[in-house]
Parts: structure tokens; sequence; C-alpha cells
């Protein structure tokens, strides 16, 4: 196992290891804890958009699939009567739907094609939702969702948000720590070389964009129910642009860097709040400062590239080859 | 109609403004500039401040938007784009720090300027009128007209410059290779700092002369950016001749569109033919695929 | 009566105005095993020839066919599945897998399991890993890697890169390889070595295409030579007809004669 997983494996266990005790301590606040919450939603929906970047796209859009997923329980809770625990699949499964309808039209452009027409997609289907008429209640969006628990307690909703987080974790890891996330990483690398060995390019960026929006649209259900309302502007462009700073600032060659980039910016934009109205400001100092100067991420913090095993080359062709005896060829012997 | 399409050949100089200004940051540095909304969001603030509260005349007022902005451009460029350029591992790096400088702007823009809508009086007084308003005719009011031709002036001069002047020529030879430009003696971190100034500047002008109709508020960036990468992808990004047919083809969708249809329908319209649009033509008009 | 392993019926590509290949007419046919070589100077259109033939562009008119079934304009990850992969030239993918990773990543098309048992990692997904490791480090041995088997590519000098990169080739398990100029970049003893695997690889019973610039090497290895000049094929032989006939001689005039290997 190489250094960068064992961080990664370090980092994940410690996060959700420090959420499930941390109500022991806190349990009596119901803004830190709601602080937690945010923190755990936001990284599942990051997770997603970590998956596409591992596949070597710039991804924007994922507020409008948070979107779908809200909507869809939106829809589901109030004019069904679904019980939430059906909604909240169903909530992730319509999100992967539409992912993998539209991502099979618009996976085929690539860099900054991809990244400006997938911000052009969230405010599509921001909009498709304002004028939804009726079913989706335009720009009034819809109040008023039951909460999936009864009582008082925060709890229940803050184990419901650690439990997704955890899913969503281990779904991202058992996808790129298999066979299957190494043909994603050699499709970012070089999509052509990756076809040439048989691979079907187009079916797992397909995959990877379902699998990355309906993450997406899990999250977005556990915000609508957390806040118990849906709105066009509850997932904007905005929102995208932060899903994919969350992923860049944590690290994109760690699976664990988006939840350490949404944990670490949520929870710094809120000490700022003693600055009042120098707080955005001062956030957007910060985060240009930590962009200057950690380019690869807070997880490649004090990690060189240089490290690993640099073992000395053994010479080709070693002792235990033997040389196909029909060759016609002179065989040149080498010992550097 | 005469007059939705006045209405879209307005817009869509403005528009072309703005997508001149976003192609030519990305023809030279192949950075996404995703800061170019927030940049005319304070080319709107700074005529509203200068034109419209401290009374300086508006044609001293909109050349100092595009020369601050401008000034920004190249600090930007200096501080922050140069460093991540020369040590990033990915080139993702670059549209990170655009985002981040983008979210900059709007922070502090929100900081000091809050978030109220700001306007500023008419620049010239006066409205011209063609024919029956009733049974079809125009209405142009001078300010419009104004705002019109300084745009159609400023695409002039800035396509002048590129073409016949030494610098504009530099500009070109550091879009078309980089390597080769270098090679031929031309000063490729000169001229790649003047791109993303003239880049900054053309924001700047642009939002200058939309406050003058629009108002401007600290929260406009975005959707300024949103609508110039839409214009960028349908010309081509890094193309000249596809920023101006971008921005004239959006100016004009969007005049007839708010004609015909209630409210936002317009832009899901927009939104949906550009990407069926790009289905086809994943480069664009004119443009060249880019990694 | 010799049955056709590759064959391309007067395919043409343009693109614009500008022609790359014209009616290119290209057989490799008879025993599996053979190595033929597409020369050609600079521009003579080798590589767009190579595309079309691996599917990663699609000619402008003409026909592709392999072991007699039609493969124009084919995906290029479909026509691997059918036997017929190409190398590239630039080869390391992930500078943090090692040589033996690589080989394994490219066993793609013959684990059992599909992709929800390996993200699951149900028993026939570890089940593949066991199996293709075993097989991949059987393509080390032919590829004379093994000792370098656990290296991290970005540790491995080129002259190993080209050989990993064809041995990703090989662990598709091909009938027909074709290599993107092998020996390109690589020095005498590397080019030398190279060129006794690559006979090694025919003898196992692929057949070889190749496209080079070094002539020595190609001379030395080829059974067969296509000459493609200005987009068009202007002679083919073995390497006896090639270095006499006049055309080519002609076509090369002004290159030195060391680089000809004549």
């Amino acid at each position: 196992m190489n250094s960068l997983k064992k961080r990664d494996i370090y980092v994940s266990f410690s996060v959700l290891a420090i959420m499930l005790v941390l109500p022991l301590f806190i349990g009596q606040s119901r803004y830190l804890l709601s602080v937690l919450m945010n923190c755990a939603g936001l990284s599942v929906i990051a997770l997603g958009v970590w998956l596409i970047f591992s596949i070597g796209r710039g991804y924007i859009g994922q507020a409008g699939f948070a979107l779908i997923g809200g909507y869809t329980t939106g829809i589901l809770l109030t004019r069904y009567n679904l019980s939430y625990w059906v909604v909240l699949p169903l909530s992730a499964l319509s999100a992967a739907f539409f992912g993998a309808l539209i991502g099979s039209f618009i996976l085929k452009l690539r860099g900054i094609y991809f990244s400006m027409l997938t911000i052009s997609l969230t405010e599509a289907i921001r909009l498709a939702f304002l004028n939804g008429g009726s079913f989706t209640q335009g720009s009034k969006g819809i109040t008023g969702l039951p909460q999936p628990f009864s009582g008082d307690s925060p709890l229940p909703m803050y184990y419901l948000g650690l439990a997704l987080l955890a899913f969503a974790l281990l779904l991202i890891w058992r996808v790129h720590y298999s066979r299957v996330g190494r043909i994603f990483r050699a499709m970012r690398l070089n999509e052509d070389l990756a076809e040439s060995f048989g691979t079907d390019v187009w079916r797992y960026r397909v995959m990877a964009f379902a699998i990355a929006c309906g993450l997406g649209g899990l999250g977005g259900s556990y915000f609508t129910v957390f806040i118990q309302s849906v709105y066009p502007q509850s997932f904007t462009v905005e929102h995208s642009i932060y899903y994919m700073l969350y992923c860049f600032l944590g690290g994109l060659e760690y699976v664990s860097g988006a939840i350490v980039g949404a944990f670490v910016l949520t929870i710094l934009f809120e000490l700022l709040r003693e600055f009042q109205q120098y707080q955005t400001l001062i956030y957007g100092v910060l985060m240009i400062s930590v962009i200057l100067l950690l380019p690869n991420g807070l997880m490649a913090l004090g990690s060189s590239k240089s490290e690993g095993s640099k073992k000395a080359l053994p010479p080709i062709g070693g002792a235990d080859t033997t040389p196909g005896k029909a060759d016609a060829k002179p065989m040149i012997g080498r010992s550097s | 109609m005469l007059q939705v399409l006045i209405n879209g050949a307005l817009l869509g100089a403005v528009y072309a403004l703005i997508a001149l200004g976003l192609t030519m940051v990305f023809s030279i540095m192949r950075v996404v500039n995703f800061a170019h909304g927030q940049m005319y969001m304070l080319g709107g603030f700074v005529v509203y401040y200068l034109y419209g509260q401290y009374g300086l005349p508006f044609y001293l007022a909109l050349p100092a938007a595009g020369i601050v902005l401008g000034l920004i451009g190249v600090a930007f460029n200096r501080f922050f784009f140069q460093p991540v350029l020369a040590t990033s591992t990915r080139e993702e790096n670059s549209m990170l720090m655009a985002v981040g400088t983008a979210l900059l702007l709007e922070n502090l823009a929100l900081t000091l300027f809050g978030e109220k809508q700001r306007g500023v009086p008419e620049v010239v007084e006066g409205i011209f009128i063609w024919g029956d308003v009733a049974e079809g005719g125009v209405v142009l009011t001078y300010s419009n007209m104004l705002v019109m031709g300084v745009a159609v002036l400023a695409i002039v001069a800035l396509l002048g410059f590129v073409q016949y002047t030494r610098p504009g020529r530099a500009l070109r030879a550091v879009a078309q290779d980089k390597e080769a430009a270098c090679l031929q003696g031309v000063d490729v971190k000169t001229t790649t700092t003047l791109g993303f100034a003239i880049g900054a500047a053309l924001a700047g002008i642009a939002g200058g002369l939309l406050v003058t109709i629009y108002g401007v508020n600290a929260g406009v960036g975005s959707n300024i950016s949103t609508k110039a990468f839409i214009m960028v992808m349908i010309g081509g990004a890094g193309v000249t001749k596809g920023a101006i047919l971008g921005g004239l083809l959006l100016g004009f969708a969007e005049a007839i569109g708010y004609d015909i249809f209630p409210g936002s329908v317009t832009y899901l319209i927009i939104f949906v033919a550009m990407i069926i649009f790009l289905l086809f033509k994943p480069n664009g008009m004119f443009g060249k695929p880019w990694g | 009566m010799s049955t056709s392993i590759l064959e391309a019926r007067n395919i043409t590509k343009r693109f614009g105005g500008l022609t790359a290949n014209e009616d290119v007419n290209l057989l490799l046919a008879g025993e599996a095993g053979q190595v033929v070589s597409v020369i050609g100077p600079n521009g003579a259109g080798k590589s767009t020839l190579f595309k079309m033939l691996s599917g990663f562009l699609k000619p402008s008119s003409g026909s592709v066919l392999l072991y007699g079934q039609e493969i124009t304009g084919m995906a290029p990850h479909r026509i691997a599945r059918l036997g017929l992969v190409r190398t590239f030239q630039e080869t390391t993918i992930f500078p943090d897998l090692t040589a033996m990773e690589h080989v394994s990543l490219a066993h793609q098309l013959h684990r059992q399991a599909n992709d929800l048992e390996v993200v699951l990692r149900m028993p026939r997904a570890r089940a593949d890993e066991a199996a293709l490791s075993a097989s991949a480090a059987e393509i080390l041995e032919l590829m004379e890697l093994s000792p370098v088997a656990d290296v991290a590519a970005r540790h491995l000098p080129q002259g190993y890169l080209r050989l990993l990169g064809i041995g990703m080739g090989l662990a598709t398990r091909p009938r027909v390889l074709l290599l993107d100029e092998p020996y390109a970049g690589l020095n005498p003893e590397e080019t030398n070595r190279a060129v006794m695997i690559t006979r090694k690889i025919a003898n196992s019973g692929i057949s070889v295409l190749l496209v080079e610039h070094d002539m020595k090497a190609v001379m030395a290895i080829s059974d067969f030579i296509h000459v493609l000049y200005f987009g068009k094929k202007i002679a083919e032989g073995t390497p006896e007809e090639i270095r006499n006939n006049p055309k080519v001689i002609e076509a090369y005039l002004g290159q030195e004669d060391k680089e000809l290997g004549l």
C-alpha cells in the first residue's frame, strides 16, 4: 500500500470517528450540530464532483443534480405521502438517471468546454424548476415538508448525515481503489490509450457521471428535509462552484480530499462569523492564500512527491530471462 | 418587431465586448477567467461612483473604469495567475485560481458596496421616436444609442489595435504559439500581462456602459460570467470573430426571447439550444479543440 | 491461397483540402506471426494510416477488414475486442503504478467480473485479480521486464517504458498488434533488444504491423514492407526488394545512406 492511500485511510477514518463521538461533547448545541450536518451533506455532494475530476473532467454542475434530488424529495413527500426512507433512495436514483441521460450527451466535451457547459447546466436545471408550473410551484418552492424523525432532538438527523457520508465515502472509495478506479485514472491521463486496450470509455464516463449525480441527489435530498423546503434558489451556480472548490482545496489525489475541503471551508466560514461584515472578505482572502500556497490541496500538506521507493534499477533482461530460441537476430548482451 | 431587433443589436454590441475580453484572456493564457463577470461588476461600480456619485463627466468615468480594471488585471496576473501557472501540477489549477479570484472580488464588492442595486442618471437626455409606437414604431433613448455606439467603437478600436500595431501583433503571435513567439523575439511575459489587462479592461468598460441602462449590484458577476461562457462556447474559445458572433447571437436571442416568452423561459431555451448546438459542434463555430 | 489477416482496401483520408492518404491498399495475409512494416519519410501519412486501421480516425473512403470482417469506422475499443490492438509512443499512464500494475490494468478485456462485482469485491473479482496478475507476470517475462515488475513507472527509463507499452498491448491478447514507432528515441542497444522482443512476439503467433523510422531496425525485423510517400503507396515487398527498389531510393534521396540502412 502506498503512502498516498495510507494517508487517505487515516484521514477518512478520523473524520468518521470524530463525527461519531462528537455529540457526546457538543450534543447540547444545536448550532454546532447543524454546522457538522452541513459539512456532512456538502461532503456527500462534493464526493460526486471529486469522482468526475478523477476521470479528467472539470465538473461545475453538481448543484443542478442536488436540486433534482431535492425536488424529487419535495414532490414525493408532499404529493404521494411516501415514507422518507423510500424517498431518499429514489431521490438519488432520479438524479443518477438524469445524470446518465444528460451525461451520455455532454461527456464527449472536454476541458474548459465541459466546465463551462456544466455551469450553464446548473442554471438550466434551476430555470427548469423555476418554470415548472404547479408541479414545482415556481419560485415559491415546496415548503412545509414533514421531518423524517419525530421528537425534538437533532441527533437522528445528525446521524443520518453521518450515515450518508459513510455510505458516499465507502462507495467512492471502493470505486477509486478498484480496477474501475484505475480505468478512470487511465481515462484522465490518456483516453486514447485507455480505449486502445479495449476500454469502452463512453460507458465508464456515463457510469461515473451517474454515480456522481446520484450522490448530488442524495445530498440534495438530505438538505431538503433538513430545512424542510426546497426552492429553485436552494442550489445555484455558486453552490456548484463551492463543491468544486472543496475538492480542489482538499486535494484531488485523495478520496478524502473532497471531505476535508468541505469540512475545513465550512467550519472556517463559521469561525469567521465574529468578523461580521468582513466575514466573506476574509474568507475570500484565505481561500486565495490556500490556492497560492497549497496548489495541490490541504491533503498534500507535508507530503512530497519524491518520497516513496526509489529503488536502484535492476539491469534490463536479468538472469531470469531466456532469449527466444527462434531468434534469427544476434543477441546483444547488456549489463549496464 | 423592429424595436426588438434594435434592442438585440444594442445588447449584442455590449455582449460582444464582454465576450471579446474573455476570449482574449483565454487565447493568451488558456485560462477561463471566471472573474470576468465580477470585473464587469466592478466596472459598473467605478462608473457608478465617479459619474453617479461624484459627478465626474461620463466620458472620463468610462475610461477610468477601463483603466482601473486593467490595473486589477495586471495585478491579478502578476500575483495570482503567474505563480500558479508556474508551479501547478495539474492544468485545472489555473481554473481554480480564476474561481478563487472571482469569489474574492465578489466578497470584496459585497463588503465595500453592500447588496443594494445601484443606478446612475441618464448620460444624455432625450429620446428618439420613429413612427407610431402603438403600430410598431421604434423608441430609442439617446442614452442607449450612446451605449451601442461606444461599444461598437471599442470593438473596432480593439480589432484595429490587434491587427495593426506592434503589441497587437505580439498578442496574436502569443495566442497562436507561445514558443514560436518567444523565438521571434516577442516578450511573452509582458505580452501576456497586456492581454490579461486588455481582457479585464474590456469587462470594465462593458460594465461601465451597461450600468447606465441596467444599474449594477455586487451579485451580478456570476450571471454575466455565465452569459460570457455561452457566447464564447458558441463562437469557439479564443477566436475573435467567434466572440463577436456569439455576442450578437446571444443579444438578439435574449431580446427576441424576452419579447415572446414570459420571464426566465428565454434563458432556459437558450441553454437547451446551446447544449444541443455543442453536441454537434463541440468546439463552437470557429473553435479548435483544446485539451 | 492465403488467409487475409488485416486488409485495407483503397483507404483515403482527407483533412479539409489536404489528402493524408490516397487509395492505400495494404494486405497482411498468410501465416499468423509475420512482422510487416510501413515506412516512409516524415509526412508520408504513416500515422494517419495507423489511426485509420485501429479506429482512431474514420477513413474518408475505403474499408478496413480484420479476418474478413469489416471494421471500418468502428470504435477503437470494439476493434480491440476483435483482436486488433495498437500501442502508443507515450506509454507512462500512471507515474505511480508499477510495471506489473500497468500490464494487469491493460488486461481489462479479460476479466470475468462485471464492474459492480469489482466495486463490491465479490469473489469473481478477486479471482480475476489473481489470474490476471499471473498472466501479467508472464507478459513481463516475455518483455524481459520481470526484474522491474515492481518499480513505479516514473522511475523507469524510456527504453523500459517503450517495452512496457508493448506489454500493455499484449495484455489484451491481440491477434494483430500495431506498434507505433516502437524504436524511436531508443539507443542502439535498446533498439536491438526491442527488435528481438518484437520477433519473439511474432513467433508466439501474433501478427505484428509496425510503423517505424529506424530503417536499419525495419530491414532487420520485417518479413514484408510497405512504403508510403506523400500519402500514396509507392512500393511493397521483402526487405531485399525494397532495398533495391529505385522508387524507394529516389523517395529517400537526400537522406544519408546510414539512415537508410543500405
